[in-house]
Order: structure tokens, then sequence, then C-alpha cells
């Protein structure tokens, strides 16, 4: 592999780095929502 | 533990260091010992960053802290996959290209030798002080459930962690750690099934859950903003990102990992899935400490998980009526626990009793904190034979990658960054490769020998851990400086280091601002004052008009 290879999922290393930016968003709503549903 | 504990525990361990050994033969030069010759592959990696960055005590006091404060602590680890993506995009590239075996060899390409010097001799003082406290710290608490002697503990896992080590170097590390994680994968699984097999047959796993959370102990998310508390929201983001950034991006012993890749891309691929898998991961291990706490509101606990505390307690005639309250809160507890959400205030009340009878029992066995008791506690007592052998074996794994991490990189920094570079210039590969075994033989017998006075060091542990942090900041801003400031000298990073480490001991020592801030205001200072001494100290181009 040389550094242009691209990453195996998502065409780009850019759009990889937005995907895991938006993954810990995702992470983040669904503690929030764990927090909500079951802390009392 | 029983005679096929032992037999699961001696076998999970031989695998590893044999596997280690095995998979890493024929290390013959120093690209190899320290590199692995550049031929892992993204997983490995992978699993290898994360394993040594999983010690035991982590590990033993994660499950703890979700079982006393909840799963909070999950936050902490918020601001990593930022910190990954700004690795894998900004200083993945510029290590493998530079060709450097240390993270500190490229600060010389970029500034200067004396700011190579200093900031590998910072994170030589920095790692130097935690490796022992690594080794000692996982060993009092398997004194406790096997009852050896703390010295023999941790004489046995140094030198079981240096034979592997000096023989099989950074391919040996990288590979055990790979088995280590499968092994603490499977260990991690058995734990929550056991908790929720072993639930009473009338408790479904929903009232588990609802057991829990009306105990706050389901609180992975906190938006309040306090910079005093350590585990909320923003200071996972922005102060964890901060620390994360320089322990993967300035720290030898995870630098070293991804320094190892066939590729740039094999070696971003391995931060990124730490990434994905890292918070996922924490908070399994989390929710196992919160089924923990949902268990022993059905099954009676000990009043303190220390057992040793808690046998020299019930000699005492003013324990008893501490135990009797306890019983009654803890009998309260159980009752109200089944009748919930009607019951959610008297199941509150009776937490709060049995929360205050346990602060009295601490107080009487001196101010113990039996937080890291609680997980082993529950594995050696309920979990089957055999695989309390494998849970045995997952803790000693877990700080056996932790070690290694350290003191190969503790040798790698010795040997390239002051040995090869200031004393021994041009010798042959063969002599490197001798000098780098005989380093990692040197930081392994440090560990243990330091990790013999770890008796003595008692509460102080927990100081010297976070003292080790503190060199983040240093670290962090001159490769800031390196990476984002082309107009940087080396007289800005040399001194900006230095000023940044004083004003972070100063924010450490004068005021109470959490630990995780320091990377940070750290950080922010060498930029800042490494910046304002370049542009004083920066030469003039040829030619340009003088003021």
């Amino acid at each position: 592999m040389n550094q242009e290879e691209p990453p195996p999922v998502l065409g780009s290393w850019s759009r990889l780095y937005w995907g895991i930016a938006v993954y810990l968003v995702l992470l983040i709503v669904l503690f929030d929502a764990f927090t909500r549903a079951f802390n009392r | 533990m029983r005679p096929l504990d032992w037999f699961a525990m001696a076998f999970a361990l031989a695998g590893l260091v044999l596997y280690g050994l095995w998979r890493s033969r024929g290390s013959n030069t120093t690209s190899k010992y320290l590199l692995a010759g550049k031929t892992m592959p993204w997983y490995a990696m992978a699993l290898s960053i994360m394993a040594t960055q999983a010690s035991a005590i982590t590990f033993i006091s994660t499950t703890g802290q979700a079982y006393v404060d909840g799963m909070r602590f999950v936050q902490f680890y918020f601001g990593l996959p930022l910190a990954m993506i700004i690795i894998a995009a900004v200083a993945v590239a510029r290590f493998h290209h530079s060709g450097v075996y240390t993270a500190y060899e490229y600060l010389e390409r970029r500034f200067d030798a004396r700011t190579r010097a200093l900031v590998s001799l910072v994170f030589l003082i920095a790692r130097g002080i935690s490796v022992g406290v690594a080794l000692y710290a996982p060993s009092v608490v398997m004194t406790v459930i096997l009852g050896w002697p703390d010295r023999w503990t941790t004489l046995l896992v140094g030198s079981v962690v240096v034979a592997y080590t000096v023989s099989g170097g950074i391919a040996a590390v990288t590979w055990t750690d790979v088995l280590q994680m499968c092994i603490m994968t499977f260990g991690l699984i058995a734990a929550l099934l056991t908790a929720v097999w072993l639930m009473p047959a009338d408790v479904s796993f929903r009232q588990a859950i609802d057991v829990a959370g009306a105990a706050s102990r389901l609180n992975p998310l906190v938006w309040r903003l306090d910079f005093d508390d350590r585990y909320n929201i923003w200071s996972g983001l922005l102060g964890g990102m901060f620390l994360m950034l320089a322990y993967f991006g300035c720290d030898q012993s995870q630098v070293q990992r991804y320094l190892t890749g066939k590729s740039v891309a094999q070696s971003k691929l391995s931060l990124l899935f730490n990434a994905v898998a890292k918070i996922p991961m924490q908070f399994f291990i989390l929710f196992i400490g919160a089924m923990v706490f949902s268990f022993y509101t059905f099954e009676k606990p000990p009043v303190l998980f220390k057992q040793d505390d808690m046998a020299r307690l019930q000699q005492r005639a003013d324990f008893a009526p501490v135990q009797r309250r306890f019983d009654e809160a803890w009998t309260a507890r159980r009752d109200a626990a089944r009748a919930l959400p009607e019951q959610g205030a008297a199941f509150r009340r009776a937490q709060s009793d049995l929360d205050g009878a346990r602060a009295e029992a601490r107080h009487m066995a001196g101010g113990v904190n039996d937080t890291n008791y609680v997980f082993l506690s529950f594995v050696t007592r309920y979990m089957a034979p055999g695989l309390v052998g494998v849970l045995i074996a997952m803790i000693f794994g877990a700080a056996m990658s932790t070690i290694s991490g350290e003191i190969n990189s503790l040798a790698t920094v010795t040997v390239i960054d002051h040995y090869k570079r200031f004393y021994r210039k041009n010798e042959s590969d063969t002599h490197y490769l001798v000098a780098s075994r005989w380093a990692t033989a040197f930081w392994g017998l440090y560990a243990i020998i330091t990790a013999q006075f770890g008796k003595s060091m008692g509460s102080l542990i927990e100081a010297v851990n976070q003292l080790g942090s503190l060199f983040y900041g240093g670290l962090l801003g001159v490769f800031t400086l390196a990476f984002f400031f082309p107009s940087a000298t080396g007289a800005g990073a040399f001194w900006g280091v230095l000023i940044g480490e004083g004003v972070v001991f100063a924010v450490r020592y004068y005021t109470d601002i959490a630990f995780l801030w320091s990377p940070l205001i750290g950080g922010a200072t060498v930029v800042a004052s490494g910046m304002a001494i370049s542009a004083m100290t920066r030469k003039p181009a040829p030619g340009a008009p003088r003021a």
C-alpha cells in the first residue's frame, strides 16, 4: 500500500474522518437517550 | 482458586508468552527488533494499541467505578476519536516518511538536537516514574486475591514480561497484545453473562437495568460543565481530546506501535479502528460494573470488598451495629428493587443508608477505598471453575501488555535518542541490536526493583500516576509547534517546553483544576511561549531591511 491508497471503506480518507466524527455524534446521541431512558 | 482455575491461568499465560515469542522469531536486526521490520498489519497494531492502553488497574477499577459511581467515566474517552482523526491526518505520514525510530528523532529534523534530547528526556522521566507503579499496582490487588506476597507477584509478572520483551522486541510485544485482547474480550463477555445469569429467576434483564438506573448507575452522559469534575461531556471531548492527542501522538509507547505498520494506510487504519472501538468497549466494561451492582442488589455483598480489611473489622465489637445497619438497608433495598418503579423513593432511601454504612465501615478500616476489589471479589466468588483462572490471566495479561509496551519504548528512546545519538554514533547494526536488548533488560529490571518499593509508596501511587500525565502538556505543545507552525524555531520549541511544563506544575499544585485539563493548558502555553520566543530569536533573512 502507498500513502494515496484509499481506505477499505467510504472511498477516501477525508470521508472516513468525517464518517468517524458523525459516528461520535451518534454515540453521544445514543448515550443521551440511554441516560434519559434508564437513569432515574 | 480451584485446580482448574490454576490450570486455565497457567495455560493462558504460557500460551501468551509462547505465541509472542513464536511470532517474533527472526528479530535479528535493529529495525526488526524495534519496528518489526515495518511489516505489521493494521489489526495487530490496532489491538496492541488498545491492549497497551488498558492496564490491569484501569481494567479492575473501571468496573468498580461503575459499581460505586455509575457509567459516566465513559465520557473520558469522547475525545479519543477526534484525537485519532487528527493524528491519522497529520502525524502518521510525517513519522512514516521521515523514517524515524522514535517520535523524538523527528524533532531533531524539524528543530534541533537539544530539543530532541530535552523532549526524549521528558518522556524517559514520565514513563520511568510510571513503569514501576504499572507493575506494582495490579500486584497489590492480585496479592489479596491469590494470597501471594506482593514481592513475588511483581517478580513473577516482571520476569515473564522481561523475558519475552528482551527476546522478541516489538513484534513479541505486539503479537502478545493481540492474544491478550482476545482473552480480555472473552473474559469480559463471560463476566457479563455470569452477572446476568446469576440474577434470581424472577428478575428479568430489563428489571436488572431498571435497578441500576434507579441507583443512577446508568449515566453515560452528563451535560453539566464543571471544571473540578473529571467526567462530563465537555471535559471528555476537550480535555480528553488533548490528553489522547498527547498520549497517542507524542508518547513513544504508542507511536512505536503504528511506526511498525506495513504502510501509512495500515498505520492510519490501526488508529481509526481504536477511534471506532474504544468507546463501545469502555461502555461495555462499565455496563458489566452496573450489572454487578444489580446482581448485588439481590445477592448480599460484603460491607467492604477488600477481604483482609473486612476480616479485621469483623473482629471489632463496634463493627456489629454497622453490619446490622448495612444488613437492614440491603434488605430494604432488595425489597424496594422488586417493586420498581413504584418503590423508587424507598429504593433510593435504602441505597443512601447502605452507602452511609459502607462509608462508616471504610472510615473504621482507616479510610480504605475498596473500589478496585469489587470486580475481583465478584469474579472469585461467583464465576464458574476455569473462568476464574481465565479472568485472573486476563488481568495479569493487561498488566503485562502495558509494562512490555513501556519498557520496550523506554529502551528504544534510550538507545536511539541518547546512546546512538550522543555516545556511539557509528557502530554496526548488531551493536545497536545488542544495546537495545540490554536497554530493555535494564528498564525491565528497573521496573521490578522500583515495584519492590511500592508498598512504601502507599497512597502516593495515584499521585505518581497523575504526575506522569503532567508531562503530556510539554510533549503535545512541542509536536503542535512542529506540525502546525512552520515559523517556530528550535529555541522557541526548547524554551517553550520548559515554560509549558513550569506552568503545568504550577497549575497542578496551586489550583484545583482537574488533571485532565493539564495537556491543554501545557500545550497552549508551549505554543504561545514557543512562538513568542521564535519571533524574538528568528534570524532575519539575508538582505532583509534592518529596523
